[in-house]
């Protein structure tokens, strides 16, 4: 019981401090988890990495499943996911209940007018980073072209669309 | 009356799960690809939200912390059903990752290291990336385009790509920006 507070307090906290999503996350689990703590090897720890990537789901979240079943089984898991999952669980509530009245203030429309631009520079920040990691060859540039065409043109289903493209991969890609 | 209510307010906040376990089942490569799918689900097919309220709830879930597909999550929740629909569309949206998880824990620790699995996984992310690409354009072509929004674009490119800045001091920078020089045009045009 003991070490469940404290994997919630601990992915809590992770949680709290994580801004820009799963990857920006990993860095901190490493820190924490691995170097601090000792709760995982750091082995474990990229293989977890390796596999959260690649099943359906936020990294974060399967990162938290993964280190909470790990340690303390079925309800580590449960409780790690929680952790993670309430901090922004709390202060979007927070900010989706007063929404209503801010929405209307002319400095909240001036800040997301501020950030709407960024918003386009952290979308191409992530093309980028997913090119630079994974697309070793032209063959990955081509696909990804011809699925953007067929995105916006033909507007299939999104998932349709990955698991075609995953399908084209195991034959095209080396 | 009452309970003739009770049901069909359960059966709305079933529905919600239902859609964000949907979302969560059906999302690989990570957070933001989760986007282009909730849109398509919750603006284009169920037509829960428009578009522009859509993109301010994405915009919104990057200035505060944790995954972007869950803060996603728990605010279209909230925006429909109060908190009983943000905690069902958070619990539906990480309930799947919660079960793969668990299960590949139990059994086919191996299976997901496979050549194939790796190439196919390499193909999912060509997918992710023309999607990202059309949803980049998406909020571009619905944005109001000024000098000023050109201004803050590129010195966000800058920051990310040359100072390599925290993605979180950038959005602040830029909603700084917008505070100190868009207030006064927002606050005219209350008054007309």
């Amino acid at each position: 019981m003991k070490e469940l507070i404290k994997i919630y307090f601990e992915f809590f906290k992770i949680g709290a401090v994580t801004f820009g999503g799963g990857q920006a996350m990993l860095p901190i689990i490493q820190r924490e988890l691995v170097t601090n703590l000792h709760w995982i090897t750091i082995k474990n720890f990229l293989y977890f990495v390796s596999i959260a990537q690649v099943t359906p789901g936020p990294i974060a979240v399967n990162m938290a499943t993964f280190i909470g079943y790990n340690m303390k089984g079925f309800w580590g898991a449960i409780i790690a996911t929680f952790g993670v999952a309430s901090p922004s669980f709390a202060i979007i509530v927070l900010i989706a209940s007063v929404m209503h009245n801010l929405s209307k203030t002319a400095v909240y429309k001036a800040f997301i007018s501020g950030v709407k631009p960024v918003i386009i520079a952290l979308l191409i920040s992530a093309i980028y980073l997913i090119v630079r990691g994974s697309f070793h060859s032209a063959v990955p540039f081509i696909l990804a072209a011809i699925a953007f065409v067929v995105f916006v043109k033909f507007k299939i289903n999104a998932f349709l669309l990955l698991i075609g493209m995953g399908v084209i991969g195991i034959f095209l890609i080396k | 009356m009452k309970s003739s209510k009770k049901p069909k307010k359960l059966i709305r906040l079933l529905k919600l799960a239902g859609i964000f376990f949907y979302i969560g089942l059906f999302t690989l490569g990570g957070g933001y690809a989760m986007v282009p799918l909730m849109k398509q689900e919750i603006v284009e097919k169920r037509k829960l939200l428009d578009a522009d309220t859509f993109y301010e709830i994405f915009a919104i879930s990057q200035v505060t912390p944790g995954p972007i597909a869950v803060n996603m999550a728990t605010f279209i929740g909230y925006k429909e059903s109060g908190i009983l629909g943000s905690v069902f569309t958070t619990t539906g949206v990480v309930l799947p990752s919660l079960i793969i998880i668990i299960l590949i824990s139990l059994y086919f620790t191996d299976a997901v290291k496979n050549i194939f699995v790796h190439r196919f996984f390499m193909g999912v992310l060509t997918g992710v990336v023309a999607e990202i690409a059309y949803l980049t354009l998406d909020v571009w072509k619905r944005s109001n385009v000024d000098t000023f929004y050109v201004i803050v674009f590129v010195l966000s490119l800058i920051e990310i790509f040359v100072i390599k800045l925290n993605p979180i001091y950038v959005i602040l920078i830029g909603g700084a920006l917008g505070v100190i020089f868009k207030t006064k045009e927002y606050m005219n045009e209350r008054t007309h």
